[in-house]
């Protein structure tokens, strides 16, 4: 190269160098805000999300709003958030968070302190629980967006063949099960299908049959297994439901999934899952169209009825958001009433908002959404912990030993609580 | 020294300073800081952050899920690569002696080891399901519980593996027996050599060095495996996959216990250098002929 040659190359970077920082300086300084909102895909007849955020455009005329995908799984999506907020990462304003997140980000310095900025009664329209799972240390961090709790769906055309109402507990529904097996003689059709794979569903599954047994994983005040016989009672039943044939050896490989496509395709009789699945089942080309029904989870005999735990998402505002009032403005839209609506028209998601379970339009797309409510009050939230994540991990690999017979239940349950002795050690 | 001598020395030395550099930034740098992350209770978001010791250590000797997750490592290392080489030193002879189509053979290999891991898993995650699974619909009633089985999540684990992976031994192989030349076949075959004397004889002794090779990166691989057990199982059920790396990264990067989860790490740092210590010493003995 001639030294000419060079020099203009030198001459053409150091211009392309001032050009990009002109470029930046504009942006910072005089160009319109840009809000960056994470979010994972709203899968459904139509993603109603793109629209939202050009509603909050159009209302807010120098704000620009980037909606970014996140990760598909939640696992991906959490460690995408502890990478970025831990290295101090600016890139997002608005987060959208598993509800069991929440506490775990507030207590890291994430989130912004929302309490002071709203009105006092701007949270009564939502569920208790969903509100429960917002809340940490008497301070609100996030925004309650689309609600989930966990329910006993059934096919209702071989329950009214039997004669038969819905469960109210669970030897009740063993019972219904063997009848109504004995009359179809289908090898092929299971009786109650649930999460039983090594993961966090498991640990959901599992505390509903703690709570339907009167005990819990965690109380209040922080004890882990306050009664460690009914939780070891609780465990040994689930893992009768699989011996006795009343649920399939699979179920210990079952998600969300795998066990809503076995009843969807019409090889079971009882199912527990979200409210997502509805639409599914209600969808063109569904095998059991028509012939599905939901109720509340079953309890035990001579136990507590049984009480569904509740999930969803909720949006929070980042700590190092550069304009947290119109971020919080933006969260305040999507978890609007308006909002909500055309979501849970658009997709499978269930709203925050009580109201909504009664609204006309609503209940003439999804005609079981009165019937959601009730269910949803009752629901309760898993332990709200900034250490959730650390108790589920650690006691998943004892729930599923319990659950495929490689530990008796009490000792499933001793050695959860000895793991989760030493490791809350060190963050309390 | 001469001047000479010693000014070939300095540049010597500002060559390889690069190297020396970037391995020490990249390498040994993260390495050291990993072992002393190891020595505390470290969880940053929770401001928790104090000298441990040997504590972590401690616990990882008497923790049953550690022990677990060691000889799960080393059940999948062990079957995994020995079937990988079996199969692989099989498919490596089949294309060899194959007239035609030789080129088809080795697409169709490669086309598994180039799929991604995840992908790959998320094929067998289909094979395996339990009910609509390819397989179990084959077996019909005497359907298995793939996944769902602590005896057979780890083999179930294990053979998705092996189909991924034994493509890399075989193309291997195929590469060494087109360097053997045609006239050692001929000579063996004058001196009246069969079959079998020819494979155990020249074929097999032939592909001893690059067989140790092989065997020498899968086992390192299947060492660090993760992403198959990620995908299929999580590590369950009741633990049955789950393997240091699963151990580790559950620690580390889903309950940020950093310097448990370092501790971790460093066993699995070491097990990975200790095995490519001693391959590499059986490689430089040469008691492997060439």
């Amino acid at each position: 190269m001639s030294v000419i040659g060079r020099r203009s190359a030198w001459a053409l970077g150091l211009m392309a160098w001032l050009l990009a920082l002109g470029g930046c300086g504009a942006g910072h300084e005089r160009g319109p805000v840009t809000l960056v909102f994470k979010y994972a895909r709203i899968l459904g007849n139509a993603d109603p999300l793109p629209e939202l955020l050009r509603a909050f455009e159009a209302a807010h005329p120098d704000v620009r709003v980037k909606g970014e995908a996140l990760p598909w799984a939640s696992d991906d999506q959490h460690q995408f958030y502890v990478i970025n907020l831990e290295g101090r990462s600016p890139g997002f304003d608005v987060m959208m968070l598993d509800c069991i997140w929440v506490p775990e980000f507030a207590r890291a310095g994430w989130l912004l302190d929302l309490t002071s900025q709203l009105a006092p009664d701007e949270l009564a329209p939502y569920f208790p629980s969903a509100v429960a799972s917002a809340t940490y240390n008497g301070r609100v961090w996030a925004l309650p967006w689309n609600f989930n709790v966990g329910l006993l769906y059934y096919r209702a055309d071989l329950l009214t063949k039997y004669g038969l109402r819905p469960p109210e507990t669970f030897e009740e529904m063993i019972d219904q099960v063997r009848r109504i097996r004995a009359g179809e003689r289908d090898p092929a059709l299971n009786g109650y299908v649930w999460q039983g794979k090594q993961y966090e569903g498991l640990v959901v599954n599992v505390l509903e049959a703690f709570w339907a047994n009167g005990t819990t994983v965690m109380e209040d005040d922080g004890k882990v297994f306050p009664d460690p016989a009914r939780a070891a009672d609780a465990l040994k039943f689930l893992r009768g439901l699989i011996t006795m044939g009343v649920s399939p050896a699979w179920t210990t490989a079952a998600d969300e999934e795998l066990s809503r496509r076995a009843f969807g395709d019409g090889h079971a009789i009882f199912l527990r899952n979200w409210p997502y699945a509805m639409d599914l089942f209600e969808g063109q080309g569904s095998a059991v169209r028509g012939k599905v029904a939901f109720a509340s989870l079953p309890g035990r005999a001579r136990g507590a009825p049984g009480v569904g735990s509740t999930g969803g998402a909720h949006l929070g505002v980042s700590a190092r958001s550069r304009y947290p009032e119109l971020a919080l403005a933006l969260a305040r839209h999507l978890t609007s009433e308006r909002a909500q609506r055309a979501i849970a028209l658009g997709a499978a998601l269930s709203p925050t908002r009580q109201a909504l379970y009664r609204d006309p339009e609503l209940v003439r797309e999804r005609p079981a959404m009165p019937r959601l409510e009730a269910l949803a009050l009752a629901g309760r939230p898993r332990p709200v912990i900034p250490y959730y994540l650390l108790l589920s991990a650690t006691v998943q690999p004892e729930f599923s030993a319990a659950l495929v017979g490689v530990k008796s239940p009490e000792r499933a349950i001793a050695d959860a609580d000895a793991r989760l002795a030493y490791f809350l050690q060190a963050v309390r | 020294m001469t001047g000479r001598e010693a000014a070939a020395r300095r540049r010597a030395l500002v060559c390889v300073a690069p190297t020396v550099v970037a391995l020490g930034a990249l390498t040994v740098y993260p390495g050291i800081w990993v072992v002393w992350l190891s020595l505390q209770h470290r969880i940053p978001i929770f401001d928790v952050s104090r000298f441990a010791g040997f504590e972590n250590y401690a616990f990882l000797a008497v923790d049953p899920r550690f022990w677990s997750a060691a000889r799960i490592t080393a059940v999948f290392t062990l079957g995994s690569v020995a079937l990988e080489v079996v199969l692989g030193v099989a498919a490596a002879l089949a294309i060899h002696a194959q007239v035609r189509g030789r080129k088809v053979s080795l697409s169709l290999l490669l086309l598994a080891w180039a799929m991604p891991a995840v992908v790959g898993a998320k094929l067998f995650e289909w094979l395996y399901h339990p009910s609509a699974g390819v397989i179990n619909v084959a077996l019909g009633r005497h359907a298995i519980n793939w996944l769902g089985d602590p005896n057979v999540a780890l083999p179930a684990v294990i053979l998705a593996d092996v189909w991924r992976t034994m493509p890399f031994v075989a193309i291997l192989c195929y590469a060494r027996l087109l360097a053997i030349p045609a006239d050692v076949y001929e000579a063996a075959q004058v001196d009246g050599a069969g079959r079998l004397a020819t494979l155990t004889r020249i074929t097999l002794p032939l592909l001893g060095r690059i067989l140790l090779l092989a065997i020498l990166f899968r086992t390192l691989d299947a060492l660090r495996a993760f992403d198959i057990m990620f995908v299929l199982t999580g590590g369950g059920p009741a633990g049955a996959t789950e393997t240091l790396t699963i151990y580790a990264y559950r620690a580390l990067f889903q309950t940020l216990q950093i310097g448990f989860g370092s501790a971790v790490s460093v066993v699995v740092f070491a097990l990975v250098m200790a095995v490519a210590w001693a391959y590499l010493r059986l490689l430089r003995t040469g008691t492997v002929a060439a």
